[in-house]
């Protein structure tokens, strides 16, 4: 008898451990009813970091009342292991999964991203910013992931300051004043010298990289890493930027970089078109606080891209709701509700005179914005652009710091690539 | 139906019985599995293709991983060696007999041991950061410095940062662990010395230190594996100008975690695994020694 109990409270452990590992895949797979064709029904699984695909969510399933979204959300970095376990081991995948700018390619170009071409999706890009587009290829050309928004980035500023420090708040007048790194250079030493070293015209020589990151050929071609001559040119750039103390020395997302956005203390904040929420609004503080000018190149900056599993069995309904979020009609309401830049330059064109934000009064922001998305050369993402990239800001920005000779970057640049992918030929 | 005394003891394997069964499932798998996989190129998408040698060849070759063990070494002497001292002098303080406010001040001095290492990595980002930081804005406001110091752009001062979160983060632990040693030295052998005239210095050095040994030990032993896998606050100050501060498990993790070359960073646990064997058979060995002469 005693024997029975123990080996009984043996099991009930043993059982009690593993509860926690029950499958809960019942909820996912074949909720797809096939009623008659033309009926948009079922139920979708959305796997995401964003909080707003709430809302799409939301609309889609406003516009088609028979069919029902799940958005999970996973903030945070881990997000694309999580997504990576899940598709490894092909239970309770989702049937669409979000994909950031800066890891697209990896995912894109492996097996669990179905391809939006074969299912109609050219169609759906025809009118689409082209690097928008672009970066949803894989390396042979299909559409395997798809935005529903564009992210140009300008230079903010705040009006008052620009008056004290530029002359003028009038947006095509700065944009002028600063179309190439040289004019910048020289009104950064002249705002410097004028503020006693307080104010600085741009928050930090890293804007070099993130305008002209995206203008330049990839850094690798047919296996073999290529640096450019445009970024020792760059490079020359930025070191003067930063001798010159043009910049602010505030590093991206830094601690006081947001700060320098609120208070002035950089005339040219280099921002991404979804960044608003980095601007202290507290009782409309900041309307019409602000304008907008365009950097001396277009750039970009993120954007979240959104593939169909391979192996979901509600492709359709993923389909309908990929076409969805690339039509006119979510775009139109995406811009109004969160301000996020369309990805259709109809979207733009429609909006161009009217679209207005309380934090920019009466500019017409979508002006700069359209003229900057158009510039950008679309380009298909590949496997080591953004990682070698982030190895050339990484050296790069210390050689600077240092005063290092642009050969001595260069060495330790190609040390680094080298080590991470052993693959590419370095010479 | 008596059972014999043998037999009884079958009993005891059914309540270990689960824990065997989830480290099977959840330790010795993986660790096996991912023995398979440093002989493999594996980037997580596509299937694993077996390399051999490769990764451990690659390895061997692989300055960075060197520089990251070097840097973690450092970076542990830095932390352990403030740490031992401070937590010993506090702990024989706060013996003492006529201290008032020891408890408060026992508790006080653990409080940075609950706090998690990520939360202390960006509070000691904060404070340091050259611009915003309080502790440059304090060095000037008494006049230390003039201009602002750049801490983190400099690899020794930033190994000393990452050297004192960890250091600040455990000398509380120490202490409680050396305040415990003490108690457990009979006050007799104090009373004698007393008797005898030794001064407190006498009895610290001739008493005190020699019966603590053990614990001294201990707290040695168990701080070699926790250093050697120093992680999470470095990961949060970043890897450091001229990856100063990049430590091998965090060199560990951008590789598998980060770009998804899984196979190597499987390699590289394994290079890990085999360092801290390394370390703690030494500590072990030194312990026995111990032993022996005790």
């Amino acid at each position: 008898m005693k024997k029975w109990i123990s080996v009984l409270l043996a099991s009930v452990l043993v059982v009690a451990l593993f509860a926690g590992c029950s499958n809960s895949e019942s909820a996912n797979a074949s909720n797809d009813k096939k009623g008659d064709s033309n009926k948009v029904e079922g139920k979708l699984t959305i796997w995401t970091f964003f909080g707003q695909v709430e809302d799409m969510a939301k609309e889609f399933e406003k516009k088609y009342p028979d069919a029902e979204v799940e958005v999970k959300i996973f903030p945070g970095d881990q997000y694309q292991t999580k997504l990576l376990n899940v598709l490894q081991t092909g239970r309770d995948v989702p049937d669409i999964f979000d994909l950031e700018r800066a890891y697209i390619d990896k995912f894109i170009n492996s097996k669990y991203a179905a391809n939006l071409s074969d299912m109609g999706a050219e169609a759906l890009l025809k009118d689409y910013v082209p690097y928008v587009q672009a970066l949803g290829r894989d390396s042979k050309g299909d559409v395997r992931a798809v935005s529903d928004h564009s992210s140009p980035g300008g230079f903010w500023y705040i009006k008052e300051n620009a008056k004290k420090y530029l002359g003028t708040d009038n947006p095509d007048e700065i944009s002028a004043m600063v179309d190439s790194w040289d004019k910048i250079i020289e009104l950064g030493k002249k705002v410097n010298k004028d503020s006693n070293g307080k104010v600085h015209l741009i928050s930090h020589y890293g804007d070099v990289y993130n305008v002209e990151a995206y203008h330049e050929k990839p850094w690798v071609k047919d296996g073999k890493l290529t640096i450019a001559n445009s970024w020792k040119k760059n490079y020359e750039i930025q070191k003067e930027i930063f001798n010159n103390d043009v910049d602010a020395k505030l590093e991206f997302f830094s601690a006081g970089w947001g700060n320098a956005i609120n208070d002035g203390s950089v005339v040219l904040n280099a921002m991404p078109a979804w960044a608003g929420f980095m601007v202290d609004n507290k009782d409309n503080s900041a309307n019409d606080k602000y304008g907008l000018a365009k950097t001396p190149k277009g750039f970009y900056m993120g954007g979240t891209y959104r593939s169909i599993y391979e192996k979901s069995e509600n492709k359709e309904l993923a389909y309908k709701f990929i076409e969805f979020i690339t039509s006119e009609e979510w775009q139109q309401h995406n811009l109004e509700t969160t301000g996020n830049m369309p990805g259709l330059l109809s979207v733009y064109e429609k909006n161009l005179e009217t679209f207005k934000t309380p934090m920019f009064g009466e500019q017409n922001i979508l002006k700069p914005y359209y003229e900057s998305v158009k510039e950008i050369p679309g380009m298909k993402s590949d496997k080591y652009g953004e990682e070698v990239l982030s190895k050339w800001r990484k050296v790069a920005g210390q050689g600077i710091k240092d005063n290092a000779d642009i050969d001595e970057v260069i060495k330790d640049f190609k040390k680094e690539v080298q080590n991470s992918f052993p693959e590419l030929k370095v010479d | 139906m008596r059972t014999s005394s043998i037999n009884k003891s079958k009993y005891g394997f059914y309540f270990v019985l689960p824990y065997f069964i989830a480290f099977l499932i959840f330790g010795l798998v993986p660790i096996i599995f991912s023995l398979y996989l440093s002989f493999t190129k594996w980037d997580g998408f596509s299937d694993p293709v077996f390399v051999g040698l490769d990764n451990y060849a690659r390895l061997l070759k692989d300055t960075f991983f060197f520089k990251a063990i070097g840097n973690t070494l450092i970076i542990w002497i830095l932390s352990i060696v403030p740490q031992l001292v401070l937590a010993l002098a506090l702990a024989m303080i706060l013996n003492e007999k006529f201290i008032r406010g020891k408890h408060f001040f026992r508790a006080v001095f653990y409080f940075p041991n609950i706090v998690t290492p990520v939360t202390l990595g960006v509070l000691f980002s904060l404070m340091f950061d050259w611009q915003t930081g309080s502790v440059n804005k304090f060095l000037m406001g008494i006049g230390l410095i003039d201009d602002p110091v750049n801490w983190f752009n400099s690899p020794w001062l930033s190994r000393f940062i990452v050297a004192g979160v960890i250091m600040w983060q455990y000398f509380g632990f120490n202490m409680l662990v050396f305040i415990a040693g003490l108690q457990s030295i009979s006050e007799e052998l104090y009373e004698a010395a007393r008797v005898d005239g030794a001064s407190k210095w006498d009895i610290a050095t001739k008493i005190t230190l020699p019966l603590l040994r053990p614990v001294l030990l201990f707290t040695f032993i168990t701080s070699v594996i926790g250093g050697l896998q120093l992680f999470d606050a470095p990961l949060m100050l970043g890897n450091g100008p001229d990856n100063s501060t990049l430590t091998m498990v965090m060199y560990l993790f951008q590789t598998a975690f980060q770009r998804f070359d899984y196979s190597y960073g499987a390699a590289i646990a394994y290079a890990i695994f085999i360092i801290i064997l390394f370390f703690s058979l030494i500590t072990m060995k030194f312990s026995k020694m111990n032993k022996v002469e005790q």
